[in-house]
């Protein structure tokens, strides 16, 4: 994962007056999948359109294993990638058609086109599915057909767009892990978009937020996830619960917070008496009836407003001067006997907070 | 009217309007690809111009083309008035608009993300053309039996340019009226009868190629 494979320089797209998509520079390295992760609208389908040579930008350079797009034949240099749209549209016939489209447009000798066609649909599981209309397929199997035909071609890029989009949990689960390990197997260089963020954590090697057309923070997922750069990234990551407070001053190399009448302590810097703030995910969260003595450096007190239940966890908000979010499992509300009004203790370490300007 | 006569007469309706609607698929697709293709100034005029065309009178394409054909006429040099290529060039213009606006908006109902995910898999311009008249096929043979019964039916343009013509440029219809008009009607009858064969098994073919592979109908059930 070392040699650049993609190298996009000073792009511009101005789609109206108040939207621009402006990269100034991006590099996607050899074998990395890299997920564009954003909310709707920030461009992220647009950038990997252009960057798949679909959609011209007004300005700027793109760069295929180094080579100049704009100096040679677009048909030719987009051979090199494959995109797959959101949604998966088939062509009429067969699967085994669909299939092998791609191959057929670059004049792929038939025994060549046999051979791919044996291996990919046995790695897609698809062999019973190659003489049947991919339109009386399930929605996963078609998702599958779609995903093969991008592999099939075996391409130097692959571009998905949102491609487990729509599909029911258990199967999506599947199709990720079915997908990742293929991905990997192959070693294509990837970039999804995306705006889950399970599926971002799962599949990325590096991840990119995109927000209103500009590239606001990438790095390697844990990273990006641990320390948002920015409030609004936050909130995109799940960050749900934002304090604002006053830089005081430091301790032991910890920064100090004045907050609601509290000193929250946490890692990062800033001047005293500057505004910032301070974000962290609702499953860091430690919630009990009783403050115990541990480690953990930070802990509110006060009534339970509110408790949520979801699919798998139960997310709870406590009015501590703000609104806490904590993210809990079923066993542990139980365990807690919780109800709302009741007071209780939220606890959290200072390595789980991030610390940004407002 | 003799059996030869008969055959004649039959034999020149197909491929005066055979011919013809074969050249307005040659020139109307193309067209139609053009236009869906390319943006340019003056591509909804030329639209609502096609549109126009589909329901031009056939006398006034008649009336048009013998201006230019009569012996005083810009094009009267190529002697080609009362012949049956004049028919086959005024049979042309009524099916080319047909062809071309009914092929344009055949191309207008794929989806365009079809076309996208084609040209994303790696399709040449050429390639993404045949693409769309593949998922297109059923509007292209639609237009193709709407223009062959456009011209086949017609009497108007082919009796002012042809000049019905015993045994040269008579066709089926001419045949009928020229017949009504001496008040041979059971001739003209089984002139009818023969034109509706004629139009019917032509129909039934294109028809036949329309829905070849269509093994399943992708419609709610009626029941």
């Amino acid at each position: 994962m070392e040699k650049t494979e993609l190298e996009v320089k000073n792009l511009k797209l101005t789609r109206s007056s108040n939207w621009t998509l402006n990269v100034p520079s991006f590099e996607l390295r050899k074998g990395e999948c890299l997920v564009l992760f954003g909310p709707n609208g920030a461009g992220k389908s647009t950038f990997l359109r252009v960057v798949a040579l679909l959609e011209e930008a007004d300005r700027g350079q793109i760069y295929y294993q180094g080579r100049l797009v704009t100096d040679g034949n677009r048909t030719e240099l987009g051979r090199r990638a494959v995109y797959l749209l959101q949604k998966p549209v088939f062509f009429k016939g067969t699967v085994r058609d669909n299939l092998l489209l791609g191959l057929k447009f670059r004049r792929f000798e038939s025994s060549e086109q046999e051979k791919r066609l044996e291996a990919i649909s046995h790695l897609f599981q698809l062999e019973p599915y190659l003489n049947r209309s991919p339109f009386e397929l399930s929605g996963g199997e078609k998702q599958r057909v779609h995903l093969a035909r991008a592999f099939i071609i075996q391409p130097d890029f692959l571009f998905l767009d949102e491609p487990f989009n729509g599909l029911d949990v258990d199967l999506k689960d599947l199709l990720l892990e079915d997908f990742s390990r293929i991905r990997k197997s192959t070693g294509t260089t990837t970039i999804l978009v995306t705006h889950n963020r399970d599926e971002a954590a799962f599949l990325a090697d590096r991840i990119m937020v995109m927000i209103d057309g500009e590239i606001v923070q990438a790095g390697p997922v844990e990273e990006v996830f641990s320390r948002p750069a920015t409030p609004d990234i936050s909130r995109l990551l799940g960050h749900e619960t934002l304090v604002e407070g006053i830089a005081v001053g430091e301790e032991q190399g910890l920064l100090k917070i004045s907050a609601h009448g509290q000193t929250i302590q946490a890692y990062g810097s800033a001047q005293p008496g500057q505004r910032v703030i301070l974000t962290f995910r609702p499953e860091e969260v430690i919630l009990t009836k009783d403050k115990p003595r541990t480690s953990v450096r930070n802990w509110f007190y006060g009534p339970v407003e509110e408790i949520k239940s979801f699919d798998r966890m139960i997310l709870v908000s406590v009015n501590c001067g703000f609104n806490l979010k904590a993210l809990i499992s079923r066993a542990s509300l139980e365990e807690l006997n919780l109800q709302a009004g009741e007071q209780v203790w939220a606890g959290i370490k200072a390595s789980a907070l991030t610390v940004a300007a407002p | 009217m003799s059996l030869a006569e008969l055959l004649q007469i039959t034999w020149l309706s197909l491929t005066v309007s055979g011919l013809a609607v074969i050249l307005a698929f040659l020139t109307g697709l193309p067209s139609a690809i053009y236009l869906y293709f390319r943006e340019f100034r003056g591509k909804r005029f030329i639209i609502s111009l096609i549109n126009t065309g589909m329901g031009l009178p056939p006398v006034v394409i008649g009336l048009f083309i013998a201006l230019l054909f009569w012996r005083n006429g810009p094009l009267g040099f190529l002697q080609l008035i009362y012949t049956p290529a004049a028919m086959v060039i005024a049979q042309f213009i009524i099916a080319f608009p047909v062809v071309a606006g009914l092929s344009f908006v055949a191309f207008e109902q794929v989806e365009v993300e079809l076309l996208l995910q084609a040209r994303a898999l790696g399709a040449s311009r050429f390639q993404m053309i045949k693409i769309l008249i593949n998922e297109s096929r059923l509007g292209q043979l639609a237009a193709l039996i709407a223009a062959f019964g456009g011209v086949i039916s017609e009497v108007g343009a082919v009796m002012m340019v042809g000049g019905n013509l015993k045994g040269y440029t008579r066709v089926l219809t001419t045949s009928i009226v020229q017949e009504t008009r001496m008040g041979n009607f059971t001739a003209a009858i089984y002139l009818s009868l023969v034109l509706l064969a004629l139009s019917f098994t032509v129909n039934w073919l294109l028809t036949s190629i329309q829905h070849r592979g269509e093994t399943k109908w992708k419609r709610p059930n009626w029941k």
